[in-house]
């Protein structure tokens, strides 16, 4: 797993966020996100989590922010013209920086975290299908056994979207009508 | 350096989750601080996922998983609110939305 | 032979549950559909479980549907003689009644929800008849009084049917408290809601605390119409009269004795004592008030509450399957009682007042003959149905030697004689008193047909029944019981049931045909009729609710008013976010999503620092 893979993807991941925050335009800004997301889901092949890197690009990329396009073109709003006011670009830039120096610390400076000297070396991969593995099978497994009641009612919770998105498209189509 | 260390993802996914908060709070347009929300909702899977890693176990990955499965229905949801919204008051800035303050 | 006849339960009691679903789901629209669909599922059950009193043997059949702990709760069947004698009534009466419906409600508009509440209620009884365990028993015990619920309110536009509806449903839920009360302490005494381990435990020990049968007392006490949460019944009568038939005389009612008869092994000797005494009191007095009731129907609930009195009795008395038997009996002659009544409703042009009757033997022969006989089986006549169960129960108090009892019930069997004679002669014999008697036609053959078979069939050949048919199928449990108390008949019950023929019917005959157009007793004493009329439960209850428990209630209301809503909501929950307003003048309070955002994160960070640092 050489580092420079690691490197190109973060920072690509990283530039695209950037344009997603900073365009104009909130359809430059989807195609920010969507480069953002495969780029996180690059980095979720490089930890070896491949059916989650899938994942992320199917659901993700794939079908949220395909969501995402079509409701900007729908709407089709246009944001106000003209500099952004100086008291919200230093709010941003306040918040952005001293996050970024927390995460810097929390994770770099203060050691709390094995750096590499300590654990650069991911541990190996094992086959027990509890422990970290790369089969989308231990996934199966997990999901039915330890996890099967979060399944449920991870699907019941859709159900209860789909319903939900439902009523609310009806009841505005009623107002308006 | 060979290999990307726990704290590389980590940090990673802490800048991530920070440009996505910055991007909540300082941007206007409703959909792009939506964009911005599922932006932090990914940092947030990518730690999980690195933890899970080099904790070697796969319940991080599972919770992964979930988070998904809920952001879909999420923005289902929330972008269908987006949309009566935009119907009812005829924009997505939150600039705009001041009622909750008579 | 011993078989295993799981499988047919199943159907009998998923069919109407299945029909149910279909006409209330698809059918709303078509009612001669749901009717008829109805009818033939109703028909279809009633044919199993006749096939069924050939099996001999018990069944019983268990599936796990969730375990807590030690506790496991389940579904499944238990299915003795009891079981299958109230299984055989149940179907056959209801399938007859639901045929009477079927003309009935002809011109009903909304036909597919009666029949889909008919068909539910199928479900529920029959549920609670073949269920293996307490909580079972009480999942269907409230299917029940749903569905009666819903079918005493079908013409729920009308103010006094909704009223009625819901006094049924309320004064239910009393009893049922009681019940699920009773069933908690069975699991807290003998961790187990099964009849079968119930009854080993209740083998083992010597004596049953009384507390666990009174409990489960009330839930009899609210479904049969017992005293004092009898005073839902007369009100039910709102319903139509085909469900008068089947839940408020035949059936339901029919539940609360079923239900005692097989939890009788967990009641202690002073719970039965109590339901033989209250039993006989309200037989006696139900039936002296039925005397003073105009409206047919309610007249006939009295005497379903002074049977279901009687029947209370022999479970106090400590003869279950006499009572059994005696619910079976009723539940062919008071379903013909009332379907005739139904009949006589139709042909009159629902008129109910039984006083603007009169004359209908010669303008209604089918129905009227039905009825009579019907009728001489209620009050005991030789030889019909229910002469063999009544008498039998009569001569058991005897036996127990219990004086006021037999007092009682010797009181009753006369007021059964008389408020049968009135009925018969106010609406059958004389003249007709009004322009819708005079009018009036017979029913139509779908209407007569059930008449028939369940009036003059079984009524009449009742003998046939108890003698040959119940000692013949695998029924003999309770054939025996009958024969030990009742096929050695010494004097004193047969005495008893003669002279009161003799004086309270001949008397009602001869008495009520002396004034025309009113009420007999109405005339003479009026006094004595208010007493019999007044409802003084109602009173009593009204009385309590105004007096006592709305006292409770607007102290509770103030106390709610004072501390949560004035010291929690007002002066806390109101009075920190305007101080803070105030003194900030507003700076958190902009209204814009993004300044309330940016509270959220630096309060999270906040945390968040908290939370690491520590």
């Amino acid at each position: 797993m050489p580092d420079g893979l690691f490197t190109f993807f973060a920072a690509l991941t990283l530039g695209a966020a950037l344009l997603l925050v900073l365009s104009r335009n909130a359809v430059t800004s989807a195609m920010g996100m969507i480069l953002a997301l495969v780029g996180v889901a690059a980095d979720f092949f490089l930890l070896d989590a491949y059916f989650l890197g899938v994942l992320q690009v199917l659901v993700y990329a794939g079908a949220v922010m395909v969501l995402f396009l079509f409701i900007i073109m729908l709407l089709d709003t246009e944001d106000p013209q003209g500099a952004y006011p100086w008291k919200t670009a230093a709010l941003g830039l306040a918040t952005f920086f001293l996050l970024g120096a927390g995460v810097l610390w929390l994770f770099h400076w203060s050691g709390a975290v094995p750096t590499a000297a300590a654990g650069a070396t991911p541990p190996e991969l094992s086959v027990n299908p509890i422990e970290f593995t790369t089969a989308a099978k231990s996934f199966g497994r997990l999901l039915y056994t330890k996890y099967l009641l979060p399944l449920e009612i991870a699907g019941f919770l859709l159900l209860v979207a789909l319903v939900g998105v439902v009523s609310l498209s009806k009841a505005s189509t009623e107002e308006t009508a | 350096m060979e290999h990307t260390s726990l704290a590389h993802h980590l940090i990673l996914a802490g800048l991530l989750f920070a440009l996505g908060l910055t991007g909540v709070l300082v941007r206007r347009n409703l959909l792009v601080v939506y964009m911005c929300l599922e932006l932090m909702l990914a940092a947030a899977t990518l730690a999980l996922v690195a933890f899970s890693r080099f904790n070697r176990t796969m319940d991080g990955a599972v919770l992964v998983f979930f988070v998904i499965t809920v952001a879909a229905a999420e923005v289902a949801v929330g972008l269908a609110l987006i949309v009566a919204l935009f119907r009812q008051r005829g924009t997505v800035q939150s600039d705009a939305l001041t009622t909750l303050r008579d | 032979m011993p078989s295993d006849y799981s499988c047919l339960v199943h159907w009998i009691l998923f069919l109407p549950l299945g029909a149910a679903a279909l006409s209330a789901l698809l059918l709303r629209k078509q009612g001669t559909l749901a009717a008829w669909l109805s009818t033939a599922t109703a028909f279809a059950i009633a044919a199993i479980s006749f096939n069924l009193l050939r099996h001999e043997g018990n069944v019983t059949w268990h599936v796990e549907l969730a375990k807590f702990g030690d506790l496991s709760l389940g579904f499944g069947y238990l299915i003795d003689a009891n079981a299958r004698l109230m299984l055989f009534v149940v179907s056959f009466v209801a399938a007859w009644i639901h045929l009477f419906s079927v003309g009935y409600m002809k011109d009903d508009s909304a036909r597919g929800r009666f029949f889909a509440g008919l068909s539910i209620f199928m479900f529920s009884i029959l549920g609670i008849v073949v269920a293996d365990n307490l909580l079972m028993t009480f999942i269907f015990w409230e299917l029940v009084g749903f569905s009666s619920y819903m079918l005493i309110a079908h013409y729920f536009d009308k103010d006094f049917a909704a009223a009625a509806s819901k006094k049924a449903f309320i004064t239910n839920r009393i009893g049922d408290l009681g019940f699920i009360l009773g069933i908690a302490m069975c699991l807290s005494l003998y961790g187990t809601v099964d009849f079968a381990a119930l009854k080993d435990h209740a083998a083992a020990a010597k004596t049953i605390p009384v507390a666990v049968g009174a409990l489960l007392m009330c839930g009899f006490l609210g479904k049969s119409a017992q005293f004092p949460l009898h005073v839902w019944l007369t009100d039910a009568m709102a319903g139509p009269t085909p469900v008068s038939a089947l839940i408020h005389a035949a059936t339901m009612v029919a539940a609360g004795v079923y239900f005692m008869a097989r939890v009788s092994f967990l009641l202690a000797p002073d719970v039965l004592h109590f339901i033989a005494i209250s039993g006989a009191g309200m037989a006696a007095l139900a039936g002296l008030c039925a005397l003073a009731q105009t409206d047919i129907k309610k007249s006939l609930a009295y005497s379903t509450l002074a049977h279901l009195g009687i029947m209370g009795c022999a479970i106090g008395l400590g003869h279950p399957e006499l009572a059994l038997m005696h619910m079976a009996m009723h539940a062919f002659f008071k379903a013909t009682l009332f379907l005739g009544a139904g009949s006589v409703i139709h042909g009159c042009h629902h008129e109910q007042d039984m006083l603007k009757m009169g004359g209908l033997l010669k303008k209604m022969p089918l129905t009227a003959a039905t009825f009579i006989a019907a009728t001489l089986s209620n009050c005991a006549v030789p030889f019909l149905a229910g002469w063999y169960s009544k008498d039998a129960i009569i001569e058991a108090a005897f036996h127990g030697e219990h004086i006021a009892i037999f007092a009682f019930l010797s009181l009753a069997a006369l007021a059964t004689c008389l408020y049968s004679g009135r009925m018969i002669r106010l609406v059958f014999l004389g003249e007709a008193n009004s322009e819708e008697a005079k009018h009036a036609h017979e029913s139509p053959w779908l209407m007569t047909l059930p008449l028939i078979v369940l009036g003059l069939v079984y009524s009449v050949a009742g003998g046939f029944l108890a003698h040959s048919i119940i000692p013949a199928s695998s029924l003999q449990p309770i054939g025996e019981a009958l024969k030990e108390a009742s096929f050695h008949l010494t004097a004193p019950s047969t005495i008893v049931g003669l002279l009161s023929l003799l004086i309270g019917f001949g008397g009602a005959l001869k008495f009520y045909g002396a004034v025309r157009g009113a009420d007999a007793l109405q005339v003479l004493s009026p006094r004595t009729y208010h007493l019999l009329e007044h409802r003084w439960m109602d009173g009593l209850y009204r009385w309590y609710i105004d007096s006592v428990q709305r006292r409770i209630a607007e102290f509770v209301a103030f106390l709610d008013l004072l501390f949560i809503n004035g010291v929690a909501v007002r002066w806390i929950g109101g009075g920190v976010p305007a101080v803070l307003g105030y003194l900030t003048g507003r700076t958190f309070h902009r209204g814009q999503v993004r300044a309330y955002a940016f509270w959220i994160v630096l309060g999270t960070l906040f945390l968040a620092w908290f939370l690491i640092a520590r």
